[in-house]
């Protein structure tokens, strides 16, 4: 599958069918995450894959924007110290969050170039995902991405057009199209 | 403890979870999914008294619930639609209020 299509494809799945994701996969997911792009390189990312039924359902139950049952979850987080001593303040504060949503982005479009469906959730409670799953006080779960096989795939949801949102040479000069 | 009621206080945590832990993303979240966390609050809460045997299944909760599942998600694609439910929903419970007052 070409990124362009991966891309226009993917859509975020809240209904998931009762199976289980291939460890390859989900390998190759966090290969591509960890191949993401990151402010001076600094790569300020954890990912705990949740696979075990029970700790899924528990993290499920501290995460209103959890919808469906997905099989596995992808735990992204931001190591904020790893972060502040190569970025300083605007590494911590800042680049965490760009760099592990760059990351994030990597998995969902690997993922459905894959066949599988995910939905990135911030819909969390951050304290007690990392009370579960033992997160030290220096890592913060930034985003949880669900991922399994779709049971139903949402229709398209309505885009601004690409005039609504690009410009040529000057905000709001129209956009050159062919 | 029966494997009943068992099931019953397993519902009855999971649900102050729920309320829990949307009552602290509420803090920050959009406005709007203060709406949506409390149409889910109704759905699993009606679900929850199926569940644990709170009371008998009440036709017009279980119908309130299929709407609100089924309509939940406009939130993401149409919140103008997303309002236009809520709207009818709680026109559904005004008349629900009145059919039960002639009673």
């Amino acid at each position: 599958m070409e990124v362009y299509e991966a891309a226009l494809g993917r859509r975020s799945v809240r209904s998931f069918q009762p199976k289980a994701v291939p460890t390859a996969l989900i390998q190759k997911m966090l290969e591509a995450a960890r191949w993401a792009p990151s402010a001076s390189n600094i790569q300020p990312w954890k990912f705990i894959v949740v696979k075990d039924p029970s700790m899924v359902d528990m993290i499920r139950k501290v995460s209103p924007g959890i919808f469906g049952k997905p099989t596995t979850l992808i735990v992204v987080c931001s190591d904020q110290e790893r972060a502040y001593r190569l970025g300083g303040e605007q590494g911590r504060d800042y680049f965490t969050i760009v760099d592990t949503a760059l990351a994030t982005e990597n998995i969902v479009l690997v993922a459905h170039s894959l066949g599988l469906a995910t939905c990135i959730v911030k819909s969390f409670a951050a304290s007690a995902v990392s009370e579960l799953l033992d997160i030290p006080d220096h890592a913060r779960p930034e985003l949880i991405v669900t991922v399994g096989y779709a049971r139903e795939v949402p229709k398209p949801p309505p885009k601004l057009t690409l005039n609504e949102v690009a410009y040529t040479d000057r905000f709001r000069n129209q956009l050159e199209m062919k | 403890m029966t494997p009943q009621r068992k099931d019953a206080d397993e519902a009855t945590f999971e649900f102050a979870t729920f309320l829990a832990t949307s009552a602290r993303g509420c803090i920050e979240e959009p406005a709007l999914y203060g709406s949506l966390r409390l149409l889910d609050a109704l759905s699993r809460f009606v679900e929850f008294c199926r569940e644990t045997g709170l009371h008998t299944p009440d036709p017009f909760l279980e119908q309130a619930k299929k709407i609100v599942d089924e309509n939940s998600d406009l939130i993401m694609s149409d919140p103008e639609r997303f309002k236009q439910f809520t709207d009818g929903l709680v026109r559904n419970f005004a008349r629900e209020i009145k059919r039960r007052a002639a009673r």
